[in-house]
């Protein structure tokens, strides 16, 4: 939990570049406990790979990252490397989702979910397959326990994926455009399980197109372009009223559709 | 005509000498069956090598990128004779090493040994690494966010994901090592060649070195049809890997 009332997640002044690029402008972010962030943007923004920094999959050039107060990537762009970043600690505190979904084929769903906190954390078999059930259950997946990946539909298998990660206990849950690669009467069960999730209480940085779940369920939205955060605020305020222009032409896209 | 068949195809001659070849084909079975799971473990090792991560392994991948190229370079029949000419030489090492007579079998059986693996470990290193690679970068990706290191990544996720993909041309590879083995009867091993060949120069017939081929063809054609079935299973199945996420 965080720390003596501090954000659960504060991001100072992030830079990331791949190459000639700069990805990522000067980041600046507080996330407190319990609160979802909902991050629109067109593509190439560098909303994808802020979500990636927050766990050092893609590890920022510049800037500080905490989570719970602690500063998980001391130093980055040092030669200390990976040894200078906190990735124990970041990677079993917060959990992602992937547009890909990007469940092992080999396993089974409940092999997905029980594999990390058996390998892990050490958990026996039994107490993984329980917690494992219960989640996937919670996901309403409860007769597709024995089920291979191939053998779901997309909306299933992100339902699966995000089992797997709160089968780790994070304490937030990062969502990569997760609804963007299944078919539109898909989208509904996840954003569901999305939905209750905040509702419980996760913190939650979701990266999204989904006007309406933006509105519905996000405490906070942010609108990125160009690796830098143009607008934020409440999402009414943001969807409806939106100051800037580039907010204003991009909304104005989306809608269209 | 019936000159070519007494040369190659004399079933009496077969008859007469069935047990010697079987008895050099058995060895050569063992020598393949040896080889080729070592070579398989080698491979495996190397192509773990290859794969690791960061600045700090780049010496290590540098050097096993330069053994692969070295030992796929070499011919198997110079690095079985560089082996067995000259490590009876070295007095330095100890004389279980320049002399093995492991499980009963002598010298040059495990020379043939260590030069088959060598080679084909090398080669069957690139075999896994074209698995590895053909593995979604997504899934390193999952593995690593949901806290595995690197190594548990590789042996839960990765690794049985991609021998399964190349388990095929593994076994193809396993084949071409069979049939190499043969080269071994350049340092006097009696394998089926050899006993071929001693057949012929005796008695000026070949059909000893045909009965040779023709167990091999029973070993051989039914593992080349396995192949065959393995891939075109493989081809038939859903593909559901994922592409590569999108950076941005």
């Amino acid at each position: 939990m965080a720390s003596s009332g501090g954000p659960m997640l504060r991001l100072e002044n992030i830079h990331k570049r791949f190459g000639e690029l700069e990805v990522l402008r000067g980041i600046d972010l507080d996330i407190s406990q319990g609160e979802v962030v909902c991050i629109l943007g067109p593509s190439g923004s560098g909303k994808s790979t802020l979500l990636r920094c927050v766990n050092l999959l893609e590890p920022p050039e510049q800037g500080e990252i905490f989570v719970e107060g602690r500063d998980i990537c001391k130093g980055p762009g040092s030669a200390a490397g990976e040894a200078g970043w906190e990735l124990d600690f970041v990677r079993q505190r917060v959990g992602i989702v992937f547009q890909q979904f990007n469940l092992f084929p080999h396993k089974t769903a409940l092999e997905n979910v029980t594999m990390a906190p058996e390998k892990v954390l050490g958990k026996p078999g039994e107490e993984a397959r329980g917690k494992a059930t219960q989640l996937l259950e919670r996901v309403g997946l409860a007769d597709k326990l024995n089920e291979y990946p191939e053998r779901l539909s997309g909306g299933q298998q992100q339902r699966v994926a995000i089992a797997r990660a709160l089968a780790m206990d994070p304490h937030v849950m990062l969502f990569d455009e997760v609804t963007s690669a299944l078919d539109p009467e898909l989208v509904k069960e996840v954003l569901d399980v999305m939905r209750e999730l905040a509702n419980e209480g996760m913190t939650m940085m979701v990266v999204t197109h989904e006007l309406g779940f933006a509105r519905e369920v996000g405490d906070k939205v942010i609108f990125m372009d160009e690796g830098k955060i143009v607008e934020q605020g409440k999402p009414a305020d943001v969807l409806d009223t939106p100051h800037e222009e580039r907010t204003k032409k991009f909304l104005g896209l989306v809608l269209e559709r | 005509m019936q000159e070519f068949v007494n040369q190659y195809f004399d079933v009496g001659f077969m008859v007469d000498h069935f047990d010697e070849v079987l008895e050099g084909f058995w060895l050569t079975v063992q020598l393949s069956i040896v080889a080729g799971v070592l070579s398989l473990i080698w491979g495996l090792i190397l192509a773990q090598l290859r794969q690791l991560p960061g600045k700090g392994f780049l010496p290590v991948r540098f050097a096993t990128i330069a053994y692969i190229d070295v030992f796929r370079g070499i011919p198997l029949l110079m690095m079985i004779l560089l082996i067995s000419g000259s490590i009876p030489s070295l007095q330095f090492l100890p004389e279980w090493l320049r002399i093995p007579q492991w499980f009963g079998k002598p010298d040059n059986f495990w020379f043939g040994v260590f030069a088959i693996t060598i080679t084909y470990g090398a080669y069957m290193a690139e075999v896994y690494r074209s698995g590895i690679e053909a593995v979604p970068s997504g899934q390193m990706e999952a593995a690593r966010s949901l806290g595995m290191s690197h190594r548990q990544a590789m042996r839960n996720v990765i690794l049985p994901q991609a021998v399964r993909k190349v388990f095929a041309p593994l076994l193809n590879d396993f084949i071409a090592l069979m049939k190499d083995t043969t080269l071994v009867s350049a340092i006097a091993l009696s394998e089926v060649a050899l006993v071929g060949r001693d057949l012929q120069s005796q008695f000026l017939n070949s059909s000893g070195v045909v009965l040779g081929a023709i167990l091999f063809l029973a070993v051989t054609l039914p593992l080349a049809r396995f192949v065959d079935k393995l891939i075109s299973r493989e081809q038939g199945r859903f593909t559901r890997g994922a592409p590569r996420v999108e950076a941005l």
